[in-house]
């Protein structure tokens, strides 16, 4: 008895804080959803109107109006769709040597690289980069920038990527193998098929990352090829701060990614708690 | 015999052609401009100077260290490293171990949990700035409901560094509980039960027995947020409006961005930046360490 009602007691404890944390960890995404659709006076107002406020466009009328917003947006789904593709396969490639060729030559120099690129903080290389991308004429560049993102994803996608190569039996490229199947045949036809899955789950994380990425567009990119995460930035230099077309553009960044994480949420999950221990 | 050892050359053949993209992306773009910096660190190149750039030796280094922002920056970025740990890895564990019991729902929150740590930095700075603001932010409205005064937050340095603490840790939070429940799913199940048998209280189950065995796996936590605390760049930006009010939060990492691209010092934020590759160098031993051992 006395044992039952403990437990109860930890239970409730437990869903207040649960109901705790989703609240903190929702309130800014309502916050950022509801601004968006107010109007100025209902934004600059005390106490704050949660929900009897008069729903309005306009802000994302303003943002949809800025000169140049579609190219930024345009930009944006093309630099993060190629680079993530690119990323994606490169890692692909990289994993199966990793999971599966315990001694080449390149092996643990690879290795250290990759953990070199994920510690090392991106800052240091923008300064060079900017004078190189400068002599070179590929400031502003959209493959340039595809290349860049791929890079600074490369070591993230290829742990992710070795953990589900290495959940494939071998036994099953070495049937193969005996069958008299070449090595690349047996990449293709039996690798290929059962990490599928994993490379899913993958595309789908380096998305975000490129989705969100900031720092190498606003170093690198300048009119042409400018992101929405730079667009948005952007905004902390006007001397009025407008935060209805603020919270509208924000919105245009957070809400594909609030939807892919409910459509996809199993795979981000799983591919979170396997082989993002490293990155 | 024979055979086996040229299935394996053949093997170890393939993996070399496999790995030869990945290398040619990180050395054009890493380890090619790290070159690059090292060797701009030690010329005298600005922009819009009219002396043509020469080398300087070891100038802009000893300039650097001489510098008072250059010690403040690293203050800085010590302060929200250590107080980032301080709230993110007990909230973390924490909000861990509550999901890992299983409760009716825990799925949703955890789902519901992690949406914060997948947003663009750069969108969710702004909105937390919104909500930071003194007079008309929601922050100090519900604090004034609560009958405290809430500080200017972005007007002052302790306000503002903790302001980028919050920002932080609300993103960072959710990894950190999602690789401790990673952890917490891999452990056996004996140890606490004999525990809770032999009358041990959950508290005691938890400090003797699932801390101690998740001992790997904070190490692993602990490397990574102190990596990332190093490289905070996005949240600051917007946030704090690149590192104030005045230099208040310039980490060393903005110290390098405003000194690169807000005084185009190119050359002297290149010896920066080689600067702190050296501070990185001791936590990537740590992390070689920790890959050989787990």
């Amino acid at each position: 008895m006395k044992q039952a009602t403990r437990r109860r007691i930890g239970h409730a404890v437990s869903y207040i804080i649960l109901l705790g944390a989703a609240f903190i960890s929702l309130f800014p995404l309502f916050w950022t959803l509801s601004t968006s659709i107010k109007t100025r006076n209902d934004t600059f107002i005390l106490p704050p109107k949660f929900f009897n406020f008069e729903a309005t466009w306009k802000n994302y009328i303003a943002i949809f109006d800025t000169r140049g917003f579609g190219q930024i947006y345009l930009n944006t789904v093309v630099i993060t769709l190629a680079s993530t593709v690119l990323c994606v396969l490169i890692s692909t490639l990289a994993a199966y040597s990793l999971a599966r060729s315990p001694r080449f030559r390149s092996r643990r120099p690879l290795e250290m690289s990759m953990i070199l690129v994920r510690a090392i903080p991106a800052i240091v290389i923008m300064v060079p980069l900017f004078t190189i991308t400068s002599k070179l004429g590929v400031y502003d560049n959209h493959v340039a920038l595809i290349l860049m993102y791929a890079a600074v994803n490369v070591p993230f996608a290829t742990w992710l990527m070795t953990s589900f190569v290495g959940q494939v039996p071998v036994t099953l490229e070495q049937s193969a193998a005996v069958d008299g199947a070449g090595r690349l045949q047996i990449l293709w036809h039996v690798v290929l098929p059962l990490i599928l899955p994993g490379m899913a789950a993958t595309t789908i994380f380096v998305a975000l990352l490129a989705w969100n990425e900031f720092l190498i567009p606003v170093m690198l990119a300048g009119n042409s090829a400018k992101t929405l995460p730079v667009f948005i930035s952007g905004f902390i230099s006007a001397r009025n701060l407008d935060w209805g077309p603020m919270a509208a553009a924000s919105s245009l960044a957070i809400l594909p990614i609030a939807i892919l994480t409910v459509l996809a949420q199993r795979w981000l999950i799983s591919g979170l708690s396997s082989g993002a221990i490293k990155g | 015999m024979k055979a086996k050892g040229s299935i394996e050359r053949q093997l170890a053949r393939l993996a070399e052609a496999l790995v030869v993209p990945s290398w040619v992306l990180i050395l054009s773009v890493f380890a090619l401009p790290i070159l690059g910096a090292l060797w701009l660190s030690f010329r005298n190149e600005t922009l819009g100077a009219f002396a043509p750039p020469k080398f300087i030796g070891f100038e802009n280094y000893t300039g650097a260290l001489a510098d008072p922002r250059f010690w403040e920056s690293i203050r800085t970025t010590i302060w929200l490293t250590i107080l980032g740990l301080l709230v993110q890895m007990p909230i973390g564990i924490g909000l861990a171990v509550i999901l890992e019991r299983n409760l009716r729902g825990a799925q949703v929150f955890r789902t519901i949990l992690i949406i914060p740590m997948l947003l663009t930095p750069v969108a969710v700075g702004l909105m937390w700035r919104f909500m930071f603001d003194t007079d008309l932010g929601v922050i100090n409205w519900a604090l004034s409901g609560l009958g405290l005064d809430g500080p200017n937050w972005l007007g002052a340095r302790w306000p503002a560094i903790w302001a980028v603490v919050i920002v932080d840790s609300w993103q960072s939070i959710p990894f950190i509980m999602l690789i401790v429940l990673a952890g917490l799913a891999g452990l056996p199940k004996g140890p606490a039960e004999a525990a809770t048998i032999d009358g041990a209280n959950a508290f005691q189950v938890f400090f003797y027995i699932t801390l101690p065995a998740l001992g790997p796996v904070i190490l692993v936590i602990l490397m990574i947020r102190i990596i990332d605390s190093l490289k905070m760049f996005d949240i600051i930006f917007i946030v704090t409006t690149r590192g104030g009010p005045g230099t208040a939060t310039q980490t060393l990492g903005m110290l390098i961005y405003n000194t690169g691209f807000g005084f185009f010092q190119t050359s002297r934020a290149a010896a920066l930046g080689i600067l702190m590759v050296l501070m990185v160098l001791p936590v990537y031993w740590l992390w070689r360490r920790a890959a050989e051992r787990g």
